[in-house]
């Protein structure tokens, strides 16, 4: 009995997307509202810049004698370079304040000044309905429509039209491809992107790119690109897998999301895209989640040899095998297409819904 | 201690960041022993988002090999034990599936309050994200300060400093930095206050806090200038680990809720074995253990009876390695590489298997780097945790380790490694052992399983541990004092238990392995050149040992210490096949 791990990549589904606030705030929309990706759907104050003014010091005064030289209490607004404290009349000593905010607190001689707060805006991503609200904390957006869970991926949230613009997801995406129609649009790849790909994308404002592969030179670029990148199969030159690679040129010129962001030790998120269509009906998912693999898993291998490799379990023989490393342990015969049967260990299989 | 209840059936499971492990033990002809035992994949993220399905997956392995029923229909661990042994009598867990509590440490000197600070911190699942040291009064430091504590949001603000009676106003501006800090956070995100400073000053220190933060006190983890004491802060950030960080892991409050008793942090039951194993025998030496987990890795060294316990959380043998190549580079996991790689093939290879953490290598380059890793999790954590260690007479060389009489060593690493040979090598070159030590391999993973038995049942732990679940990988004999190549350091006679003898000499540079199988004892004379010291009393001075066998044999390492890989590729290449092959690796 094993439980693999599991990646979703499914042409219709139900989606749920939390949407959290980084910090309390305000939730600006009803449950029930449809909302678009880019609107704003929540707000809230983001800490703020401070300083600490150390009156007593400034002043030369003892702290006892400094709590009488305020001219400011905590509450009141202050402008930069407004007197806060003063010692004396006729030849005075001041302190002024350095930026324009609100005095917090004050004691010990010293005091607490605050600026506005920046705000932060939370937006929809995904196009759909409000399921949920979570009063000053969130919302749950849902919608219904095709799903794809990548592998790893850099470059924040986005949205745009679908383009394909391989014939194969064996090939390469390259420079001359991207051109002044890719504007606007996430880019559908194969199995990596040729040198410079992505300060093309970068210059022609390409909304995201979805590939199978991904050189690991390109690692620090993605994870600073404007746009989100999701890798759907391995770091390396990887094909995309057919039936994802299928799935994302069959909804070209759909309108799409679709999120870079990975964490991967605490708390983990996948990349994905997700893209929205009408549906009366949604037919149940492929299997249960966090099913046992069986003979018939739909699974991918995620460790070399066969990285990024998708195919169909085919025997789960009962006695652990020795693998190339030597090791001794429990594996799947899986048949990747093509007459290729390989033997993979259980623990490098995840099931694909 | 509590006193040991009524004898039954014991489960125990081991929620790790990636692997649940379970074990059930038992009564078999009056003594307590390993029935079976299962590992799934720790099941806190998509698409289970509760720990307690990894642990009945775990589970549901030994109730196949058992025979018997230990989950109901709810899903629920049967517990106590019921008619038709259905469940068992006990279930006990431990965990390490949480980030680390997340702690800014602030004190008055760097290698005294704020060490020590760091110290206590290092004794449970931390992370230190920012250190506050008294750098001056002025309050535009104080500024930077808070602006330290908010920007690094932690969970707790542990603040050192005086000794008894000692500095007063340095440690409440510290404490009054931490409240403006906590003031400019909001509500809900504010981190606690741990005070293990001068115990005089903890009526100000409350008055000075009340209301405005969450305030824990602890004993001084520096009472005088040559006086530590960690017990008591330690105590607290496990109390705050627990309840930050561990209770926030999906569906730990349910798995908790099968037993009757707490959930215990693993390092701190992987601990607790290390110290049984030295009241065991009572060794004039130390005896370490190493657990290295997949992202983190524990080191517990007790000498005289005294456990000192360090937890390295940012490096494990799957997460980590980005700490490793930002602190040291690539060439740090290169040295141990018969085919070297470039950083971003490292890093790469790295990321896959972080996205599956219990995946396997199953090519020869993926096995090599993994093990790399883990010989460098080991080193990080060994820099760590020495210098809270008192060897007294246990370490006759200061930079290198203390003499230790055994060595257990614990971790799916290990415990995988698809040969004993390449266990042994992941250890020797990780912690570079002098001396007579036995590594001793918890096979089963059952270290911290048993720790977490050992508070109410610590003789079913004692029992199932000398009944093989430990099982003895080899007993190394490491010379200190270096050589020409190939000049003799040692000589060897090895005296089996059938009357049977076998003579070797080491030389500068060589690892040999002689066989001396499980189960079999042998008298070993050793007899070191003038210039080599093999831990026996000083340089050229040797004897007879009785050692016991192991899975490898007798190992002689007479590669120096500290271990050297040469920098020429091709040569290193040749030097750690080399080392692979003398091993059977």
């Amino acid at each position: 009995m094993y439980y693999p791990s599991e990646s979703l990549v499914s042409p219709l589904t139900n989606v749920r997307r939390e949407r959290k606030l980084p910090a309390p705030g305000e939730i600006v929309v009803r449950k029930g509202e449809e909302v678009e990706p880019t609107q704003v759907v929540g707000r809230a104050q983001m800490p703020s810049q401070f300083r600490i003014l150390p009156v007593a010091r400034l002043l030369g005064i003892s702290v006892k004698k400094a709590e009488r030289c305020l001219l400011v209490k905590p509450g009141d607004v202050v402008r930069r370079g407004q007197t806060v404290a003063r010692l004396g009349r006729l030849i005075s000593r001041t302190v002024e304040s350095p930026m324009e905010g609100v005095v917090t607190a004050s004691g010990g001689g010293r005091m607490l000044i605050e600026a506005q707060p920046p705000i932060f805006e939370l937006r929809a991503y995904v196009r759909g309905t409000v399921s949920n609200v979570f009063y000053g904390d969130g919302v749950v957006i849902e919608t219904t429509g095709a799903l794809i869970q990548g592998l790893w991926g850099g470059g924040g949230e986005g949205s745009g039209v679908l383009k394909a613009i391989l014939k194969g997801p064996d090939q390469m995406l390259l420079v001359e491809q991207v051109d002044a129609t890719c504007h606007g649009t996430i880019l559908i790849g194969g199995c990596g992107l040729e040198d410079g790909v992505l300060e093309r994308a970068r210059q022609l404002q390409v909304r995201g790119i979805v590939t199978g592969g991904l050189e690991p030179s390109y690692i620090p670029q993605v994870e600073k690109a404007p746009f989100p990148v999701v890798v759907t199969e391995g770091l390396g030159k990887v094909p995309m897998s057919t039936p994802i690679f299928r799935l994302l040129t069959t909804n070209e010129g759909r309108d799409a999301c679709i999120s870079g962001k990975t964490r991967i030790r605490w708390n983990p998120a996948r990349p994905e895209v997700i893209i929205p269509l009408p549906a009366e009906d949604v037919p149940p998912a492929a299997g249960q989640p966090g099913a046992q693999l069986g003979v018939g898993s739909r699974v991918r291998v995620v460790r070399a040899p066969h990285l990024g490799a998708v195919g169909t379990v085919v025997a789960l023989p009962g006695e652990p095998k020795i693998i190339e490393t030597g090791a001794k342990v429990a594996v799947a015969e899986v048949d990747l297409g093509q007459e290729r049967r390989v033997v993979v260990p259980l623990a490098n299989l995840e099931t694909m819904r | 201690m509590v006193a040991e209840q009524r004898n039954g059936s014991i489960l125990i499971a081991d929620c790790g960041t990636a692997a649940t492990k379970a074990v059930l033990l038992d009564r078999v002809n009056g003594h307590y022993r390993l029935v079976a035992r299962g590992e799934a994949r720790t099941t806190s993220a998509y698409p289970h988002f509760h720990v307690g399905a990894g642990v009945r997956h775990a589970v549901d392995q030994i109730a196949a090999v058992a025979a018997r029923e230990l989950i109901d229909m709810r899903g629920d661990v049967i517990s106590p034990e019921m008619s038709g042994r259905q469940g068992a009598d006990v279930f006990v867990v431990a965990a390490s599936a949480s980030q680390p509590l997340q702690v800014v440490v602030g004190g008055l000197v760097r290698d005294l309050s704020i060490a020590s600070a760091e110290r206590a911190v290092a004794r449970t699942y931390c992370h230190v994200k920012a250190i506050l040291g008294d750098d001056g009064s002025s309050a535009y430091n104080e500024e930077q300060r808070v602006r330290h504590i908010r920007d690094s949001a932690p969970d707790t603000v542990c603040i050192a400093g005086g000794v008894e009676g000692g500095a007063a106003s340095p440690v409440l501006q510290l404490v009054e930095t931490a409240v403006v800090a906590c003031s400019l956070m909001e509500e809900g995100s504010r981190p606690s206050l741990l005070y293990a400073g001068n115990s005089h000053l903890r009526r100000r220190v409350v008055s000075l806090v009340e209301g405005r933060a969450e305030l824990r006190v602890a004993d001084n983890v520096r009472p005088s200038l040559s006086e530590e004491d960690l017990v008591g802060a330690q105590a607290e950030l496990e109390e705050l680990y627990r309840h930050r960080r561990l209770a926030r892991v999906p569906g730990i409050d349910v798995v908790a809720s099968w037993s009757r008793l707490p959930v215990v942090p693993t390092a701190r039951a992987f601990g607790r074995m290390v110290e049984y194993l030295w009241h065991l025998t009572e060794p004039p030496r130390g005896v370490l253990g190493l657990d290295i987990g997949a992202s983190s890795t524990t080191l517990a060294a007790v000498f005289d009876g005294k456990l000192s316990l360090t937890v390295s959380t940012d490096v494990g043998s799957v997460f980590g390695a980005e700490r490793v190549m930002q602190m040291q580079g690539a060439p740090a996991l290169n040295r141990w590489l018969p085919e070297p790689m470039s950083e971003q093939e490292l890093q790469a290879l790295f990321i896959t298997s972080a996205l599956h953490p219990t995946s396997i290598p199953q090519v020869s380059q993926d096995l090599w780097l993994q093990q790399a890793l883990a010989r460098e999790a080991g080193r990080w954590a060994l820099d760590k945790a020495q210098p809270a260690w008192r060897p007294g007479t246990a370490r006759p060389y200061r930079r290198l380790l203390p003499l230790f009489d055994t060595i257990v060593v614990s971790g799916g690493v290990l415990r995988h490694a698809p040969r004993p040979g390449q266990a042994a090598l992941v250890v020797l070159d990780a912690l570079e052992p002098i001396g007579i030590s036995t590594i001793v391999l918890d096979q089963y993973g059952l270290m911290p399983l048993l720790g977490a038995v050992g508070e109410i049942k610590p003789l079913a732990a004692v029992e199932v541990m000398d009944s093989g679940g430990l099982q003895n990988l080899a007993t190394v004999v490491a010379p200190v004092g270096r050589g020409r190549r190939g000049e003799t350091l040692l000589r060897i006679q090895v005296t089996y238990e059938d009357g049977s003898s076998f003579s070797a000499e080491a030389r500068q540079g060589d690892l040999e392995v002689v066989p001396l199988p499980p189960g079999q004892q042998a008298v070993v004379e050793l007899r070191p050149a003038r210039h080599v010291d093999i831990g026996l009393g000083g340089p050229g001075r040797g004897g007879k040992r009785r050692v016991r066998g192991g899975k490898l044999g007798l190992i002689i390492d007479a590669r120096g210490r500290p271990i050297q890989t040469v920098d020429d590729p091709d040569a290193r290449r040749r030097q750690l096949r080399r080392w692979l092959s003398d091993l059977g690796a």
